[in-house]
């Protein structure tokens, strides 16, 4: 902040862009389609079934934003262990 | 063998063809062999910004459909040895042309030119995979502001997408006056939010205008910040280590000695 808009108490325009910038591009940037979801839950509790028993269609799993950033939930409830996967 | 480098943005109106007809020029000018191609089929305009839009006879169209060779479709430039120019077809559509048929003018134009600079129209429609399919390396140009920016980062997800991951960008039209008042997105804002590697910075300049009006690149003319910019992007380009100056603001004094030196 230099001393003009100090004491102005004005934010800087160029800030608030910035801000504005980082959430859209967040938001941009993690767009990701149903179908492809629906993919990824699939290929991923493919792997998964190899190392523990549970049901398909118990499985949920969404992206959260988390400030900047984004984070994958997945909720699957696990039955036994397999052995010797 | 040369290499094909796109210049593209995303968002038009941003300088993708005036950097496109500069960096082409400079690198002539420092004895490199460019060929530079027009991708904006249907709003071609390279031609004019570069001052060769009497001399253009044949296009990219023309050789595509084998009207013509595609030696004798290039246009030499006025000025500078070893430049030249394939245009576009004004009369035709961007998905008149395949992304395979671009890529093999690429490829045959590499085996003689060491840069092969690809204009790219805006959008992420045909042309944009029209002007990327033979590319090496990207340019992207952006603006400091916020649509600008948001466009260039979807590109840059785009060509990773495609393969290219050498990809540069350069800040173009930055006002060093505008960014200390706090009213322009600084350079390092910038590349906070796209995270790829800075090629330079054109200040906004306004000999661009006056260089546009009479169809010669900027870097003809020496001295100009804006020329000096391009001049620098050139050598970096062929791989000379030169770094990237902070901006400065113009002083009172050197205004008014701009003021009364301005020939045009």
């Amino acid at each position: 902040m230099d001393f003009r808009s100090f004491f102005t108490r004005k934010s800087k325009t160029s800030d608030i862009a910035t801000q504005r910038l980082k959430l859209v591009l967040t938001q941009d940037r993690f767009d990701i389609n149903e179908e492809s979801m629906k993919k990824l839950q699939f290929e991923l509790t493919q792997v998964l079934a190899k190392y523990f028993q549970f049901t398909m269609n118990s499985v949920s799993m969404s992206l959260k934003q988390d400030g900047n950033s984004y984070v994958l939930m997945a909720d699957i409830p696990c039955g036994r262990i397999n052995p010797d996967p | 063998m040369g290499k094909v480098i796109v210049i593209t943005s995303g968002k038009g109106g941003v300088g993708k063809t005036t950097s496109t007809a500069n960096i082409g020029t400079a690198l002539a000018m420092i004895g490199k062999t460019v060929a530079i191609i027009d991708a904006d089929v249907g709003l071609r305009n390279l031609d004019v910004v570069m001052g060769l839009e009497s001399r253009v006879v044949f296009t990219s169209m023309d050789v595509i459909d084998k009207r013509c060779e595609l030696e004798k479709a290039l246009v030499k430039d006025r000025r500078v040895e070893d430049l030249m120019l394939l245009a576009a077809s004004q009369r035709n559509r961007k998905d008149d042309i395949k992304p395979e048929q671009m890529k093999d003018i690429c490829e045959r134009l590499k085996e003689d030119y060491e840069y092969v600079l690809v204009d790219s129209p805006a959008g992420i429609e045909q042309g944009f995979h029209n002007a990327t399919a033979g590319a090496d390396e990207a340019i992207i140009i952006t603006t400091p502001d916020v649509s600008a920016i948001r466009d260039a980062d979807r590109i840059i997800g785009l060509l990773q997408n495609q393969g290219i991951d050498f990809i540069n960008l350069i800040l173009n039209r930055l006002s060093p006056t505008l960014v200390r008042k706090g009213n322009m997105i600084s350079k390092n804002d910038v590349l906070d939010i796209l995270n790829i590697d800075l090629l330079g910075i054109v200040p906004e300049d306004t000999g661009v205008i006056a260089s546009t009006n009479r169809g010669v690149p900027l870097v003809h003319n020496d001295g100009s910040p804006g020329a000096d910019a391009y001049m620098r992007i050139a050598r970096r380009i062929t791989g000379q280590n030169i770094p990237i100056p902070e901006m400065r603001e113009d002083s009172f004094f050197s205004q008014i000695v701009n003021w009364f030196s301005r020939k045009n």
